[in-house]
């Protein structure tokens, strides 16, 4: 194979591996924002994905364990957010960004007291070249998302719930039961990008792994216009950036190394400039019913 | 013949807060009949609805239905973003498998339009239909429940004068067919038109029944108000002097737009804009509060008072004070240098208060627990305060009680009589021949036509708000 | 339900909270909570030197809060602090190492680069939301990440002290440090810069024109539109200002107490604040309080952590808790319908 086959092969693959993670906690957050509940907390649900999973993985020796761990873990952070926002009704986003913290301190915590050894975990079984599965679930996932939004009336009372709840209340539903399901969903989904991001690409769990991926999310959630489909793109898109920072080092050495990863934050920016006014999130989104 | 009772609603009591929205009411609706539930703002007509229908619980009291109950409410709860079909099946979606039967429910959505003779395209997608489209989605939902009893909550406020009549033949056909209908309305003549029956509610409590064929206009209004109807200050002969001159404007904001429209305000007089919700005015209002940009010329001589539209969204800070909300809008004028003159804020709003008739606990009372009278008095003063040469007044009397309406209107046609240039865009043509000078008609964007509202013919204007001819 | 929420949310019950949660974590490292607090406060208030760290942390914490206050009452949410804050130390170190002028004229220098370091970095986001519409809860927290790079970069490069120190600026001239308040400990008279911002900032909300159109912007964007402010001058000034406390706290960092810029002048005090500001409920002068309550977690964690053996990290768990617990208190900021998110 010539270099610049190899090449493109190299970078192609990294890009569906860095995109992963992103696309898993954007399609949560697709779900919950369509819902209505903006979920600001995927970065902490997917720290306790990642860190729950190698925890769980150490305990039983199986990284499937530890898998389901993760997304369990995600899930439950999910709850918290869904019952702070239907049932007390709070600012959503200052109790999404509470759950960021307990979670990164919580994930710190731990590492002092179940490993005694703060910054990083040791390392645990891990999913192997199994984790390939899990890139290609989350396609499919994308695929699944879509369509269940577009066509069935699950989908379309989430939907509704999401730009007018009062609707859905006089059609004889339970707005606040469906945004409360979204939103464990969503925080079940971007609890599995964490997990995959400690026993899939790595065999590990360090502090500051998720490196605010769970931002990088929301920016493909609205890049990608919240759709199921359009939010996996964007995580191509910012996936891309990621690896490319791999795929220069060493050879673009005019490129300071610093440069190189702030590549997909500084694409997040540009994203979200470029989107002037064509953009309209769902109409309840982040209003308390 | 014994007459089924659809609807039963007995002892009816509702709280909110402090304050008695219902008290003890008793309301049979017998099916097969059109009920109309009158009385002015405020007495509870909508909180009753609901309770009826279902969204609201009733504090004491009991609530009997035959079988489903049906509510069109006064401000549509669509979902604008979804197709007209996805409105009217939500939550009834006939299924294929794992999704939905689009192609039947689409059916389904036609047959019961052609059935009740209502005009949708089950394909459009609900916030671009005219409100008075919306209105027919909204029935139609109701309609695909099968409702044995249905609730309209001012079914004609948005619908222009030809639209009414269209309307309610299908609610004559509808109560024909067997369902109970009440309409809740303030608008008597209509009453007096469609209704077997007409209850009024006043401050709560239901004080009047009759048979619609043994009463009128007047015994009803009687009944509404408890009383004489409040006095409106009268209209002076004022010389007129230029003030506010628009020439080809054209401006958008939001889904509402103008088009190359012109119209001149003097000094001295009151200028109304009549039309159908939706055909421009937010456009204007906008242009004129410089909040958006315009093509075409604003020339105005002097400064502007402006009441807006929707006094807890664009209006007030609800949980500031009213002493704090008297500077809104104002703030580089109640100034000291940097700072805001606190004592000069409170003298207003004790001025306000008190020449606006504001009921509040105290100056530093947040505005939220106001009435909604009392914040359109609080805003209209406001507006007034500085005595600007033009004051535009946007829905001024929206949603409150007699009372505090006509002491608005009255305020403003004293501001008239002082020499200022007052705009009154309304989607009430009663309230606009009554107080204003000249009636501009609006359709889609444009004057339609002009008439003075003392030789005003109603008929020609209704035509022009539905964009026929005069 | 909600009322109880109401209640338990108040800042005396989020320290309540506080409370209750460290006795948890205490118990759960295996220490009674007897040794764990009496840890802390000792480690925190139990000397000269342990009160100077606590009001050290209490100033680090001070700044950003202030400045995410001042946003959230504009109705804008900055969790940029922390790289505002970097920033703004960078901007000072960089400046401070090359700057040849006499003691006092150096250091007011150095402390306005902070500022205006960290005050250009929140003013790009502010530019991004009012021009773009671009959240600025997304573009701040990204800028985080970016302002670590570019400090990160320029601190091995070009700024770089000499080929044998490690990443990190000169050293600031001895005459430009600020002058300590209590001698021999690392307490400068940043201190009581903090407690002067915290005043400005008070009456700027409370008194003058501007605090009572950002306010309005704040409480509903809708009728501040309408009522002639302009939106997109004030995103720009509150996130500008916002970001420029949170420079100005880097700065004092460098000046006052590491003397010199390097990439780890922060263990997350931006991200912290954000729970200063919340407990302190937004208002100036009580986020003192709440600084200096946190202050002792942040200097007490340590000493709890060595005397007792409880995690410090149990400390942000703690901060965490109190952020969701409050987020029932209020509603931070009511968004402008213009922004997505």
């Amino acid at each position: 194979m010539s270099g610049g086959a190899a090449l493109a092969l190299t970078l192609g693959a990294l890009t569906l591996i860095k995109a992963t993670p992103i696309a898993y906690a954007a399609l949560g957050g697709v779900v919950s924002e369509r819902s209505g509940i903006i979920n600001i907390g995927l970065e902490g649900m997917m720290i306790a994905g990642a860190f729950t999973a190698v925890v769980f993985s150490a305990m039983s020796g199986s990284p499937l364990a530890g898998l389901a761990a993760g997304i369990a873990a995600g899930a439950l952070l999910g709850l918290v957010l869904g019952v702070a926002a239907t049932t007390f009704k709070v600012d959503q986003i200052v109790a999404g960004t509470g759950i960021n913290l307990v979670a990164a301190g919580g994930a710190a915590y731990g590492l002092t007291l179940i490993f005694n050894q703060p910054g990083a975990s040791p390392q645990v079984n891990a999913l192997g070249s199994s984790f390939w599965i899990l890139v290609a679930a989350a396609g499919a996932c994308s695929i699944v998302l879509h369509v269940a939004l577009y066509r069935t009336a699950w989908g379309l009372r989430l939907r509704a719930c999401g730009e007018n709840p009062r609707a859905v209340q006089d059609a004889g539903l339970l707005p606040l039961r469906l945004r409360l399901q979204a939103v464990i969903l969503s925080g079940a989904l971007a609890g599995l990008g964490g997990a995959f991001l400690s026993i899939g690409e790595v065999n590990l769990y360090s502090d500051g792994m998720t490196a605010g991926r769970g931002f990088i999310a929301l920016a493909a959630v609205i890049f990608g216009r919240w759709t199921p489909l359009g939010a996996a793109g964007a995580a191509l898109f910012f996936g891309f950036f990621e690896a490319l920072q791999y795929v220069l080092q060493g050879r673009a050495s005019w490129l300071p190394s610093d440069a190189m990863q702030a590549l997909p934050y500084v694409a997040a920016l540009f994203a979200l400039a470029g989107l002037v006014g064509r953009v309209r999130a769902p109409a309840a989104d982040g209003i308390p019913y | 013949m014994e007459t089924v009772n659809a609807l039963e609603l007995r002892g009816i009591r509702k709280t909110f807060g402090s304050v008695v929205a219902l008290d003890g009411v008793d309301l049979d609706l017998q099916a097969g009949e059109v009920h109309a539930l009158v009385g002015e703002n405020g007495a509870g007509k909508s909180t009753l609805a609901s309770i009826a229908f279902g969204t609201l619980k009733a504090d004491s009291g009991t609530v009997r239905a035959a079988g489903t109950v049906g509510l069109v409410h006064q401000h549509f709860e669509l979902v604008g973003r979804l197709r007209v079909w996805q409105n009217v099946v939500l939550g009834r979606e006939p299924k294929a498998g794992w999704s939905i039967d689009a192609r039947t429910a689409r059916a389904q959505v036609l047959e019961l339009a052609q059935k009740n003779a209502l005009d949708v395209d089950p394909d459009a997608f609900v916030d671009e239909l005219p409100v008075g489209a919306q209105q027919r989605v909204e029935l139609l939902r109701e309609l695909y429940r099968d409702p044995v009893v249905l609730l309209l909550d001012e079914p004609t406020a948005a619908l222009a004068p030809a639209e009414i009549g269209r309307f309610f033949e299908t609610v004559r056909a509808l109560a024909a067919r067997g369902t109970a209908v009440m309409v809740v309305t303030h608008k008597l003549q209509e009453v007096m038109e469609y209704s077997q029956r007409v209850s009024v509610l006043r401050r709560g409590r239901m004080v009047a029944q009759y048979r619609t064929s043994e009463t009128n206009v007047a015994e009803i209004a009687h009944a509404m108000v408890g009383g004489e109807p409040a006095a409106v200050a009268s209209r002076q002969a004022v010389p007129l002097r230029p003030c506010l001159r628009v020439l080809d404007l054209t401006a958008v904001s939001a889904s509402s737009g103008v088009e190359r429209m012109s119209l001149h305000v003097d000094g001295g007089e009151i200028v109304g804009i009549a039309g159908v919700e939706g055909n421009g005015q937010t456009a204007l209002a906008d242009a004129l509060a410089g909040l958006v940009p315009f093509r075409g010329s604003i020339e105005m001589n002097g400064t502007a008072g402006i009441i807006p539209q929707d006094r807890r969204a664009e209006g007030l800070v609800l949980d500031w004070s009213l002493a704090q909300n008297v500077v809104l809008g104002r703030q580089r004028r109640v100034r000291r240098g940097i700072v805001v003159d606190r004592a000069r804020a409170r003298a207003d709003a004790q001025t306000i208060v008190e020449r606006f008739d504001v009921r509040a606990p105290s100056l530093d009372a947040p505005v939220r627990a106001l009435s909604g009278g009392n914040q359109q008095k609080l805003l209209a003063g406001r507006a007034l305060i500085d005595r600007p040469a033009f004051v535009l007044a946007y829905q001024p009397t929206r949603g409150i009680d007699v009372g505090a309406a006509a002491l608005v209107q009255s305020r403003l046609i004293e501001a008239r009589n002082a020499g200022a240039a007052v705009l009154l865009i309304s989607f009430d043509l009663d309230e606009i021949l009554a107080i204003a000078d000249r009636v501009l008609v609006m359709y889609r964007g444009r004057i339609a036509g002009e008439f003075a509202s003392a030789s005003a013919d109603r008929a020609a204007i209704g035509r022009l708000m539905a964009g026929a001819a005069a | 339900m909600k009322r109880a929420a109401a209640l338990a949310g108040g800042p005396a019950g989020a320290i309540l909270l506080a409370f209750v949660l460290a006795a948890i974590a205490m118990l759960v490292a295996g220490v009674s909570p007897a040794d764990g607090f009496s840890a802390l406060f000792l480690g925190s208030l139990g000397g000269r030197n342990q009160i100077a760290e606590t009001l050290v942390q209490t100033t680090a914490l001070l700044f950003p809060a202030l400045g995410v206050a001042l946003a959230f009452r504009a109705g804008l949410f900055n969790i940029g602090a922390e790289g505002q804050l970097m920033i703004g130390g960078l901007a000072a170190g960089a400046v401070g190492a090359q700057l040849d002028a006499p003691g006092a004229v150096a250091a007011v220098a150095i402390l306005a680069a902070g500022f205006a370091g960290g005050a250009a970095w929140g003013a790009l986001a502010g530019w991004l939301r009012a021009r773009f519409s671009a959240s600025e809860i997304i573009s701040t927290l990204m800028l985080n990440f970016i302002a670590l790079s570019l400090a990160s970069y320029l601190v091995s490069g070009p700024l770089k002290a000499s080929e044998a120190s490690g990443a990190q600026t000169a050293p600031l001239p001895a005459a430009s440090w600020l002058p300590a308040l209590i001698p021999g400990t690392r307490l400068s008279i940043a201190f009581l810069i903090a407690l002067a911002t915290a005043g400005v900032l008070a009456w700027l909300l409370a008194r003058t024109v501007f605090g009572y159109e950002l306010r309005a912007c704040g409480a509903a964007p809708e009728a501040a539109r309408r009522s002639g402010i302009d939106m997109a001058r004030m995103t720009l000034l509150a996130l500008g200002l916002s970001g420029g406390i949170a420079g100005l706290g880097g700065a004092t960092i460098v000046e006052g107490v590491l003397h010199r810029f390097n990439t780890q002048l922060s263990p997350g005090y931006g991200y912290t604040a954000i729970a200063v500001a919340l407990v302190g409920d937004l208002h100036p002068l009580w986020i003192c309080l709440a600084a200096f309550g946190f202050g002792i977690l942040e200097s007490g964690g340590l000493a709890m952590q060595a005397l007792a053996d409880v995690p410090k990290d149990a400390i942000h768990v703690i901060e965490g808790l109190i952020v969701l617990v409050l987020a029932a208190r209020r509603y931070v900021a009511t968004r402008a319908q213009t922004v997505p998110l």
